[in-house]
């Protein structure tokens, strides 16, 4: 009789429905930190040690700052914002989503990495990539988005001072977030890119490649703030303390980072 | 391999078929047996989600739902956190997406019955929903499998609504296919394998037990 | 008491044009004639509650189905009727039996069961009940669809078309089951068919539609005596159509001997016995007529006619004479040149000669399941 196992799918069907609205309970939940995709390695890192020191446990969810903000003004359940610059944790202050203006926690840098294999010369002043470009050998050079990835912005503005925007411009693959942007820049799909400092400093990706850290007035500084947002519990409250401390700040500088006094 | 992202991902699927279906069942007959005016742009809005970039769903779901609107505060004041960013806001989200891949298996399901056998049940004395009951949706069944199973692989598979309406929430909203994202830009291509893996792994499943069921439910055809 | 009869009055100028007024009483077969596209099967859907035409009043018994007068309109799945579709229409997930049992849903469940199984047992299908209908030849499945119409306990059996899907020899075993299974159910039953033979083998009554419209209705012998019905002529061919009783048996001559309303008839005929009634037809281009009594001739069967009327119609070439044969209507097919030479007219008394070989005979008795004529 073919209406038997039609009715017994229409049972266990109501079973999963009603289970399948129900969310993970409240308490379970860790609290969840937003963060720039640059600090991909360290935050994940401090992350560890935060709960290895202190018992308790937040979860980091990354992206681009632009994506991130807008993310928080449309609802997202964020408790803490580590942003790649001040301009996007400020817009959520104005529209009295945080706690405080918050507190500069890191100042990153750009470099500009070339895989093993590719024809670029990795250099500070980017002569290198002035002569490959030059020589019609650029094919991909990987950058992150400027509207929503403020090291997308500072790769702009380092590739503008040395005159090279205009003709690189065509040949630009643009990365949602800063680590797609290194994630093109290291597997070969470009001859390179202008990627976060912190990003390389991992071991398993400085490998891939060579690099050169590009000179900070190249570019306006990349101050990273972070901000505590209004429904902060106490946990991230600790986090956010924990992150302006010494075992944070050694990781930080680890990773490529400055910190400021 | 992210377990609590493999759990988000088998229940957006789940439950996105458990809305769907009895939805799909109900308009999927209409369709295939009455005639309206305007029945062909039903059918063409029905179709519209398979056009639509997934990103534009995502797109006024949170401009029509999010913290910034006053339906998207309306809800939150009513229920206690915003819809994106949550679990139900991901399955109103994939409910919306995956319309044309429930109603139109289904439809042609009910409609390859031939009109003689439902009058045939007719003349026999079954009232309508005995009609349907008993003769329609045994006939029609592999229509509504059909439909399931292309729901839950595209459910699972799916990437850009989730992205923008779910905001990558461990446990809440990062699927498989968000976490596989999540691991390739942590440069842990390990991870990603074995979770893309996994995905693929679950679809040719899911595809060949169904496509089995399907001929077992249907030999009956004449 | 429940009076069967069945009342039918339809009505509609569009989509599909229909107007027909009939009455089929229990014991009655009514076969609804017609060609193809003639509205034959949007009537016996209308009856079945499947079609709503804009006018109709349809009654079977004391219950009215269908009153487009005072708005009365019962649906399908609340009308007794019985319906056995063209393609049979048989469910085919469920089995046989199971198709049987869905009619039976006005029994008790502990009943259903066993009724089901009695109605196969029937159509001689008891060992057939757990196939489902993919693995049944089309004969079978049309005893199902029987079965199916039957167990509902109807109060009227309709047909459509039920002969049309099936080979010449299974079409001859099922029309004596129906014809045979009509005796023992005292309900009308309304037959549509555009074959000749369906009509002439089981109707009572006949009702000829053309464009929807109901042309003439009425017993099947007036009816088949009807010469002023040209698209019967091209489409079937005139003759008579009587009833008559066996009453002798000459097995050694090959021979039966007929008695019906107009006298004896002589038929060549094996495997029938005494006092069986049988259907007969007789072609009108058979029929030879003539003035004086014949001699020396090999047929059998010299008959006493009246003229009662003579057909002239241009579109053929035959003229055909109307005679009164006893309490029979008989009609013969002859040339113009004929109708000259022997001066036939009205109130000619004349001599009708039938060829034995030309009388077609059918059994309408239970008890002979085969077609007994020779021919």
């Amino acid at each position: 009789m073919s209406v038997r196992p039609f009715r017994h799918s229409c049972l266990a069907l109501i079973a999963v429905s009603l289970l399948s609205l129900q969310d993970v309970p409240l308490a379970q939940r860790a609290p969840t930190v937003a963060a720039a995709a640059n600090l991909n390695f360290a935050l994940t890192e401090i992350a560890k040690q935060f709960e290895r020191d202190r018992g308790m446990r937040v979860d980091v969810v990354f992206g681009s700052s632009g994506t991130l903000t807008r993310q928080i003004r449309d609802g997202a359940p964020f408790e803490m914002f580590l942003a790649a610059d001040e301009e996007f944790p400020n817009q959520l202050t104005s529209a009295g989503l945080t706690r405080d203006a918050g507190v500069v926690y890191a100042i990153g840098r750009l470099v500009i990495f070339a895989p093993t294999g590719s024809p670029l010369m990795v250099d500070e002043r980017l002569d290198g990539l002035s002569r490959l470009l030059r020589a019609g050998g650029v094919t991909r050079f990987a950058i992150a988005n400027p509207d929503v990835a403020p090291y997308g912005r500072a790769a702009e503005a380092v590739l503008k001072k040395h005159g090279l925007w205009d003709a690189i411009r065509s040949r630009l693959v643009v990365g949602d977030t800063i680590a797609q942007a290194a994630q093109f820049s290291t597997t070969g799909n470009a001859v390179g890119g202008l990627i976060a400092h912190s990003l390389v400093k991992e071991p398993g990706v400085a490998e891939r490649g060579r690099y050169a850290l590009i000179p900070e007035t190249d570019h306006d500084p990349l101050r990273q703030r972070m901000v505590l947002l209004k429904r902060a519990t106490p946990v991230v409250e600790q986090f956010y303390a924990y992150m302006q401390g010494t075992a944070a700040r050694t990781v930080l500088i680890r990773n490529g980072y400055q910190v400021p006094q | 391999m992210d377990w609590a992202a493999l759990r988000v991902s088998l229940w957006l699927g789940a439950g996105t078929i458990a809305i769907l279906l009895p939805l799909g069942v109900w308009f999927g007959r209409l369709l295939a047996v009455r005639e309206f005016k305007g029945k062909l742009l039903v059918e063409a809005l029905i179709t519209v989600p398979l056009v639509l970039p997934p990103t534009v769903l995502g797109f006024y779901l949170l401009v029509t739902f999010g913290a910034r609107s006053p339906l998207g505060q309306a809800f939150e004041a009513l229920v206690g956190h915003s819809l994106p960013f949550s679990f139900q806001g991901l399955l109103f989200a994939s409910a919306i997406a995956n319309v044309p891949f429930v109603v139109q298996p289904i439809q042609r399901g009910f409609e390859a019955i031939p009109a003689d056998v439902r009058d045939a049940a007719a003349s026999c004395g079954l009232t309508p929903w005995q009609r349907f009951a008993r003769i329609e949706l045994p006939l029609a069944w592999p229509g509504v499998l059909t439909a399931a199973v292309l729901t839950f692989a595209h459910t699972l598979g799916e990437f850009g609504v989730v992205l923008m309406v779910g905001g990558n929430l461990p446990s809440q909203t990062r699927t498989l296919s968000v976490a596989i994202y999540d691991r390739m830009q942590a440069f842990d291509d390990r991870s990603a394998g074995v979770m893309a893996a996994t995905l693929l792994t679950i679809s040719v499943v899911t595809l060949m037990t169904t496509t089995a069921l399907s001929r077992r439910v249907n030999p009956h055809r004449a | 008491m429940r009076d069967p009869a069945l009342s039918v009055s339809l009505r509609q100028s569009g989509p599909i044009p229909l107007d027909v007024e009939f009455t089929c009483h229990s014991g009655e077969v009514l076969a609804i004639f017609g060609p193809s596209g003639s509205g034959k099967t949007t009537v016996l859907r209308s009856i079945a509650g499947l079609y709503r035409p804009s006018h109709a009043s349809i009654r079977s018994g004391a219950e009215t189905w269908a009153d487009t007068d005072t708005g009365t309109f019962v649906p399908p799945h609340r009308r007794a009727v019985g319906l056995v579709f063209q393609e049979y229409a048989l469910f085919p997930h469920l089995t046989a039996l199971g198709n049987v049992m869905t009619a039976i849903g006005h029994r008790p469940r502990a009943e259903r069961r066993s009724r089901a199984e009695a109605m196969l047992n029937l159509v001689r299908l008891g060992p057939h009940a757990s196939k489902r209908p993919r693995d049944l030849s089309g004969g079978e499945r049309q005893r199902v669809a029987l079965a199916r119409a039957l167990a509902r306990e109807p109060a009227v059996l309709l047909l459509d078309e039920p002969f049309s899907a099936v080979d010449r020899s299974a079409r001859r075993r099922l029309q004596n089951e129906i014809d045979s299974l009509r005796r023992t159910l005292d309900v009308p039953l309304v037959l549509v068919t555009h074959d000749f033979e369906d009509v002439v083998r089981l109707a009572s009554h006949v009702l000829m539609l053309r464009h929807g419209r109901g042309v003439a209705c009425g017993p099947i012998s007036t009816l088949m005596s009807r010469p002023d019905l040209p698209w019967l002529r091209e489409a079937v061919g005139l003759g008579s159509v009587f009833d008559a009783t066996v009453t002798r048996v000459h097995g050694d001559r090959g021979l039966v001997e007929l008695t019906f309303g107009g006298g004896m008839l002589l038929a060549p005929a094996r495997n029938i016995v005494v006092n069986t009634v049988v259907r007969v037809r007789i072609p009108a281009r058979e029929i030879v007529l003539a003035t004086t009594a014949p001699a020396g001739l090999s047929l059998h069967n010299v008959l006493a006619g009246v003229v009662m009327a003579v057909h002239i119609d241009t579109a053929f070439e035959g003229v055909i004479v109307q005679l009164a044969v006893g309490t029979i209507v008989m009609l013969a097919e002859v040339t113009r040149d004929a109708i000259g030479r022997l001066g036939i007219g009205v109130g000619q008394r004349l001599h009708v000669l039938i060829k034995s070989v030309s009388i077609e005979l059918q059994a309408s008795d239970a008890k002979s399941a085969t077609d007994i004529s020779a021919v």
